[in-house]
């Protein structure tokens, strides 16, 4: 046993010798990187690097949660917290910490990460692979970004194990005029076959395709969507999976349990793989994490749990804990039977969106909302790409798009950027009947 | 707080061959309660405690931060961003504004201390606040609360002499709900903020306000029309006006958005170098006063220097449908040949300070709230919201009513459901012919960052009559 995974041992057997019933304890020491860049050049670049322990204690189903630094002043905070515990209020819907002892499959996690030595190279490359595409003129900016978390977790409930986590991630929007831009993800657990340039060529290609934009029309189209904008739709219907947003109404999957809530293609899949720059062994509680199968060929099969979750419902933890809310890791959409190119043919009349911000709901029991395509936003006439447009906004129902998707391709991409685009995926490419759009009057 | 560390890692850094260093302590005491549907989830205590240190070193900027106290990592924290400011490599070299050095102590005061307010207070408030909601007599399925307290103190240092100390104590509080009627469901959410002490509960009337939006959003099931789409007057109540002034004023205002720095997450601005619209460019009526303004007292955005060191001041973002005023740190002050304004924030320790709105609200006139409805033939009173977005060089914005009601010959008749505008900057603020006497703010939190730095801020205005735009 490591001695950090022995001090993060000790804090929880203290939590128990003043008296908790249970006591989990997280240590995790991350080391962060990013570059952030802006009009071709480096802007600032930062470190942050974290250590604290997460402690959750239950007495009497009274949940409480504290942070320790460094293992600084540990008594001194169970103390506090027990006492906290002493004052707080009985939670009944707190059913227990996750139980047993468990073996959890190896880490994959990519150490040298951590040893990056010069990531502005990361971000040049990025550049000049736009520039090459998109001409000289090309104006871009984003981040680079490296991270390695080494997680130990302990619980009174039996779990106890080390995890590490690594996460590169390269995004980056090209602007080949003021309002014609491609922006494009490079995302990975590790730098093995990490290629910032395919992010870079990718953003100048939509930028090149998107210049002498025309104002976009409203009304119903079949719409293609590109893997980061898939990426922003994952990321909407993901966390209405969670049992917690089930149970506050945030969610169209709302007593839909067993139902067809989207097109027989559709399978989504919880999976904190290898690959992705959210894996993980195990998740909050200690409990293994596992594949879950939320959406089977269009019919809702679970939602995801934690442990007291998993209880008010009936069934197992799916392994996705949050001590309070479940929270999906790394959603994918399996794959589908042709390839985009094939699925752009399939087109009439529509629209390929490359990239999406600011999806905010009028109701998320019945799903309506809007968001606002941006990046490279493209007419379709009988199968090709004929114009590039700009300023509309796609006003439409979450769960009625879910229920629209007609095609997916072959190929799928890892991505993930900002807050728009989480938590990471696996996407494909979709196509979506009748999607609504609509513009500024 | 180790402020003899602080001083430390400034020397060390000035051992370097550097241009210019800040190191900025940031040390954190937060409780927060989480509450779904009348039970309480957990209780969170704790103390988050960190230093900083921002280089810039041949015209690049490097940013290291630890929560180790110690002089071993404020040596290593240094020696990381020095290396990383001459990573950058610029072509164009970075500078900061000048300024002069400054040396203050700041506090804000709490009338009602909050370690003074027990646990069970605190949680009593919630539990008591979810029973009243639910004995009203209508069907709250979803119904989520979370509240916060934060003691803030900061200790900033530059090699400028600026020595900087701060104590912030603000308190928060969130609740989303959903109203079922007949099979037909409405939400809403609510934000509360407040720069002080727990004072704040008395102040918002957190009970009163979340049974008056479920009686609101039943009567919206139960009640509201929908509207026939076509142009038609709108009268924005004050919480329209304030997200519109966030949305579509503060945002675009931001300098480093102009600039390009936020390209890529946040997005760029409708105003832009040699672009239609600059300083000096109309953008709205004369009507239109839109000012950010840190100096608020108890406000959820109130400052009194920024985390660069500048004194903070109210900004005239649009002054008299002009644009007039960007939102200035001393690195865009420096490439637009100004001063910065004292706009510069950070939510942590281990977040570098970026360009940020404080308080945004729209500035009173003269009419009388009767007076903006009087002159109304046709028309919209959208008193409050539900979804709404903004394109990201802040052109393109949208707004669902999520309390409204039609307007027909200056009085108010029935409710409507969910009436919409979209519309672009410059057709909303020009549109403005009349706008009212009292200001009424909201909290919100504005997001901006990567890592995402969600901020606490006022938005707020007076109502505000827009003339001839199309609603639907």
């Amino acid at each position: 046993m490591s001695e950090i995974l022995a001090k993060t041992e000790s804090v929880v057997k203290k939590g128990k010798a003043l008296g908790a019933d249970e006591v989990l304890a997280k240590t995790v020491f991350s080391r962060n990187r990013q570059v952030r860049f802006s009009n071709n050049q480096i802007d600032t670049s930062l470190a942050w690097n974290n250590y604290v322990t997460y402690v959750v204690l239950s007495w009497k189903k009274r949940v409480v949660v504290t942070q320790i630094a460094n293992f600084q002043k540990v008594n001194l905070s169970l103390n506090r917290l027990f006492k906290l515990a002493k004052v707080s209020r009985e939670n009944p819907t707190h059913e227990g910490f996750a139980k047993g002892k468990f073996d959890y499959r190896k880490s994959v996690a990519d150490r040298t990460v951590d040893s990056l030595e010069n990531p502005a190279e990361y971000v040049f490359e990025a550049v000049e692979a736009a520039k090459k595409m998109a001409g000289p003129e090309t104006n871009t900016g984003g981040i680079f970004l490296t991270s390695v978390s080494d997680v130990y977790q302990v619980s009174s409930e039996g779990p106890a194990g080390g995890d590490c986590r690594s996460a590169v991630e390269l995004s980056i929007r090209a602007f080949s005029g003021k309002e014609a831009s491609g922006h494009a993800v490079e995302c990975s657990s590790t730098l093995k076959g990490f290629d910032p340039a395919r992010a870079g060529k990718k953003s100048g290609e939509i930028a090149k395709q998107a210049k002498n934009p025309k104002q976009g029309m409203e009304g119903k189209y079949d719409v293609v969507f590109d893997p980061l904008f898939v990426g922003s739709l994952l990321g909407i219907w993901r966390s209405m999976t969670s049992a917690y947003n089930v149970m506050v109404q945030l969610s169209i999957f709302v007593n839909k349990l067993g139902e067809k809530v989207s097109s027989e293609s559709v399978t989504l899949r919880d999976v904190p793989a290898s690959y992705s720059m959210a894996n993980r062994v195990f998740d909050d509680e200690g409990v293994p994490t596992q594949e879950n199968v939320i959406i089977e060929k269009g019919q809702l099969k679970t939602y995801l749990h934690n442990t007291s979750t998993a209880k008010i419902f009936k069934t197992k933890t799916t392994a996705n804990a949050g001590i309070v809310f479940p929270m999906p890791w790394n959603i994918e959409m399996d794959s589908g039977d042709i390839n985009s190119e094939e699925l752009l043919k399939e087109v009439r009349h529509g629209l390929y969106l490359t990239n999406t911000w600011y999806t905010r709901f009028q109701n998320y029991k019945t799903g309506d909302f809007s968001t606002i395509p941006r990046d490279g936003i493209f007419q379709i006439e009988n199968g090709e790409i004929k114009q590039s447009l700009k300023n509309i906004r796609l006003s439409d129902n979450a769960l009625r798009m879910l229920r629209n998707i007609t095609g997916i391709s072959k190929e799928r991409q890892h991505v993930h950027w900002w807050e728009e685009a989480d938590p990471p995926s696996l996407s494909p490419y979709i196509l979506m009947k009748d999607v609504h759009i609509t513009i500024s009057k | 707080m180790d402020k003899d560390l602080v001083d430390f890692a400034l020397s060390y850094a000035m051992s370097k061959g550097i241009e210019y260093a800040e190191v900025r302590a940031h040390s954190e005491k937060s409780e927060r309660l989480a509450m779904k549907n009348g039970v309480l989830d957990a209780f969170s205590s704790a103390v988050d405690s960190g230093f900083c240190v921002r280089i810039l070193a041949d015209g690049g900027i490097g940013f290291a931060s630890t929560n180790r106290w110690t002089r071993k990592e404020a040596k290593s924290i240094v020696e990381i961003a020095y290396k990383l400011a001459k990573m950058a490599k610029r072509k164009y070299k970075i500078t900061f504004a000048k300024e002069k050095g400054v040396k203050a102590s700041w506090k804000v005061e709490e009338k009602r201390k909050i370690e003074d307010i027990s646990i069970e207070t605190r949680i009593a408030t919630f539990i008591e606040m979810d029973k009243e909601l639910t004995s009203q007599g209508i069907s709250i399925p979803g119904r989520m609360f979370s509240s916060g307290t934060s003691l803030t103190e900061k200790y900033f240092v530059n090699t400028e002499d600026s020595v900087i100390s701060s104590y912030v104590p603000r308190v928060s509080a969130y609740g989303f709900i959903t109203v079922v009627e007949s099979g037909k469901s409405e939400q809403a959410y609510k934000q509360f903020g407040f720069t002080g002490g727990w004072e704040a509960l008395e102040e918002w009337g957190l009970v009163e306000q979340m049974i008056n939006e479920a009686k609101m959003l039943q009567s919206v099931i139960k009640e509201a029309r929908a509207l026939t789409p076509g142009k038609m007057d709108l009268v924005c109540g004050p919480e329209v006006t304030g997200i519109a002034a966030h949305e579509s004023c503060g945002h675009p205002m931001e300098a480093d958005r102009i600039l390009g720095r936020e390209m890529s997450q946040a997005g760029t601005s409708f105003i832009y170098p040699q672009g239609p619209f600059w300083l000096g460019t109309k953008i709205g009526s004369s009507k239109v006063n839109v000012v950010d303004d840190p100096t608020i007292k108890s406000s959820y955005g109130y400052y009194e220097y920024d985390d660069e060191g500048i004194k903070a001041r109210p900004r005239y973002l649009y002054k008299k449908g002009v644009i007039n005023e960007f939102l200035q740190n001393r690195e865009s002050a420096s490439k637009l040949g100004t001063r910065s304004n004292g706009s510069s924030r950070s939510t942590s320790y281990d977040r570098e300070a970026i360009v940020r709105m404080a308080n945004t609200y729209v500035q009173p006139d003269d009419f009388g709230e009767e007076e903006i409805f009087e002159d109304v033939k046709h028309g919209i009173y959208m008193k409050s919201f539900t979804e709404w977005n903004i394109d990201d060089k802040r052109f393109n914005q949208r707004y669902v009513g999520r309390e409204a009601y039609w307007i027909e010959n200056g009085e108010l008749k029935h409710r409507i459901a969910r009436p919409i505008v979209e519309t672009t900057t410059p057709i909303f603020w020009s549109a403005v012919d009349a706008v009212s006497k009292r200001v009424e703010y909201d909290a919100a939190t504005c997001g901006k960052g990567d890592p995402e730095q969600g901020i606490p801020v006022y938005t707020g205005g007076p109502m505000m009559r827009i003339r001839g735009v199309y609603m639907k």
